[in-house]
């Protein structure tokens, strides 16, 4: 048993230091590091033009948003589903003046609080595609994989110790894109702002919003709860890649084959309301951490227990699967 | 070999390190939201809290009420809440919108709990001036939308709407004193959007009268209020003033009720 751990622990360890030496890593920390400040340069600006019209008053400027919305709820021409969208939005914005708590203030910790609200769906599982697609289907290209299979370990062991790098790997790109996001954006506005309340625990009971769930939440902790909630997302992403890097041949099929389903997620996450199947699809319930902000999910009946379940079943499925195909396929060529 | 050991030992134990913490959030997270809030002891946020408020400058100006303190139907969007602003500007005022809370469809009714909310007090706080309009769709309710249904309200409706009303516009007034009692309340009166409609002049005529009679009774109760009148304004000038939905004021509709609201504000 021991000597079973340890040759897999070897074989881990191997598979890391293979990965750190194909620099996939760098090329996501070096996104990171070019794209974090454009965000947060962007978010700057658009905070200096709102300044100058609101003065310091982050009180007018809240309340004006609240009218602002109230104003298209009356309107025939904005969708129902929008309207969800601002009605939660609205008693979240009245909840926060209630309370005499700033919503918007700026601040380092604030920006990677909202960067990682709008990273859960899209760019996080993109960063994670980038290390998990080829962690297979390179040993393929390269012709690798023949040398890998001749020696003399189980081919579910080298399997396993690739799917363990993988999701070794996936904490370090969620934890890096939390600390880079922390550091840079602290540059432009500064680094507090850890204590602050943010409210969690809106849900929109039909049209009426629920608030007997509403509690404060320090401004740290919520982000470990939303890294957390990505982490899940990122494990699963990291699974599915992982299967269809078994399944296909080539690195830049299994890529596109991934960037697709993502991308699909996110469009179908946009206008799928009236299919309500569509809501057991993995790529729409990666927005976990819209649950915990309040934002209503995308299809009716998603709650955190649905996604995660859902969300759980897709990422053993293809485990299962890439388990089953690795240790059948014959490796030909 | 050497380099190898040190960046396996490094990676592994910075990615133990982090997958164990990520675990640790999610499962806090997963928890936070199960847990319904009154059974776990989580931090229920404070009621209650008084906002400080900066000291109202004279000439700063909030709007509130209907689609006319919004600026419905003027192309420009600026309306006369910040048509007002630039008149007072241009007479060397220093004057600024704190708030345009003007909401389209807006009744007495639904006014009155509005005037409640924390935001809606704070901006009305910090105002010299207050522009209130309301009204107009107690009395034509659902009537902006004639030109498709072809429906207007009839003369019993409007006096019983304005009767209604009244009741609730006499405590709007009273919570706007008690909000803001320093403040310049400006009242914007109504007009008949259908003088030139046959069936429709003479009873939204006695409906508007009737309606303004009353507001000014009601604001003739309180120090620092005014009724802006914009009846006679509109009544023979419909097409001039009105924009496309027939309803709502144009762009010179509201630069008219603007100059009209600098003239009779007080000034010092």
């Amino acid at each position: 048993m021991v000597k079973a751990l340890n040759s897999l622990l070897l074989l881990v360890k191997n598979e890391t230091i293979k990965m750190i030496k194909k620099k996939r890593f760098y090329v996501v920390l070096l996104v990171l590091i070019v794209l974090v400040p454009m965000f947060a340069y962007a978010q700057m600006r658009e905070s200096t033009t709102k300044r100058e019209k609101f003065g310091a008053d982050w009180r007018r400027e809240v309340q004006q948003a609240i009218t602002d919305n109230q104003n298209s709820l009356g309107s025939d021409r904005v969708p129902e589903e929008w309207k969800k969208y601002r009605k939660i939005y609205i008693e979240q914005m009245k909840y926060y003046l209630e309370h005499d708590v700033n919503p918007i203030q700026s601040g380092g910790v604030t920006f990677t609080r909202e960067f990682l609200n709008n990273a859960s769906t899209l760019f996080i599982p993109l960063l994670i595609m980038g290390v998990a697609s080829d962690i297979v289907s390179s040993e393929r290209t390269a012709g690798t994989i023949k040398m890998l299979l001749t020696r003399p370990v189980r081919r579910w062991k080298i399997l396993l110790s690739k799917l363990i790098t993988l999701i070794m790997f996936v904490s370090l790109i969620i934890v890096s894109t939390l600390l880079v996001c922390y550091l840079v954006s602290g540059l432009f506005f500064g680094y507090g702002g850890f204590q602050l309340p943010v409210f969690s625990g809106f849900q929109l009971n039909g049209s009426e919003v629920d608030m007997s769930n509403v509690h404060a939440v320090p401004q740290w902790k919520y982000i470990c709860m939303q890294a957390g909630l990505i982490w899940f997302v990122g494990i699963t992403v990291a699974m599915l890649a992982f299967m269809v890097s078994v399944l296909v041949r080539s690195t830049s099929a299994s890529i596109v084959i991934m960037m697709a389903a993502l991308i699909a997620g996110t469009i179908l996450s946009n206008m799928a309301s009236a299919w309500t199947s569509a809501k057991y699809l993995f790529m729409v319930n990666l927005g976990l951490t819209n649950y915990l902000s309040g934002t209503p999910a995308p299809i009716e009946g998603m709650t955190l227990g649905f996604s995660l379940a859902v969300l759980a079943v897709w990422a053993a499925c293809s485990t299962i699967v890439s388990f089953l195909v690795f240790t059948k396929q014959d490796i030909l060529n | 070999m050497n380099k190898s050991s040190r960046i396996w030992r490094i990676t592994g134990l910075l990615s133990a390190v982090s997958t164990l913490l990520l675990i640790l959030g999610f499962l806090y997270a997963v928890y936070d939201m199960t847990v319904p809030a009154n059974q776990a002891s989580k931090a229920k946020p404070e009621t209650g809290v008084q906002m400080s408020v900066a000291a109202a400058a004279p000439y700063d100006l909030t709007a509130i009420g209907d689609s006319l303190a919004k600026g419905t139907g003027d192309d420009t969007g600026k309306g006369f809440a910040r048509r007002t602003v630039e008149l007072l500007t241009k007479k060397d005022k220093e004057s600024q919108l704190i708030n345009n809370l003007g909401i389209n469809g807006l009744t007495t009714k639904a006014l009155l709990p509005m005037l409640d909310e924390s935001g809606v007090q704070y901006g009305l706080k910090q105002a010299g001036i207050i522009i209130l309009s309301i009204g107009g769709n107690d009395l034509f309710a659902g009537a902006h939308g004639y030109k498709n249904s072809g429906e207007l309200p009839s003369a019993a409706e409007m006096d019983a709407a304005v009767a209604a009303s009244g009741e609730n516009f006499k405590q709007i007034v009273k919570k706007l004193r008690e909000i803001n009692p320093d403040a310049q309340l400006v009242y914007v009166g109504l007009y008949n959007p259908f003088a030139d409609l046959k069936d429709m002049r003479e009873a939204g005529d006695r409906a508007v009268a009737h309606w303004n009679t009353n507001v000014l009774d009601t604001m003739n109760q309180y120090q620092g209020t005014i009724v802006v009148p914009t009846y006679d304004l509109f009544t023979n000038n419909l097409d001039r003033y009105l924009s496309g939905d027939h309803f709502h004021p144009n762009g010179e509709g509201y630069q008219m009720i603007a100059e009209r609201i600098v003239q009779s504000i007080a000034l010092n």
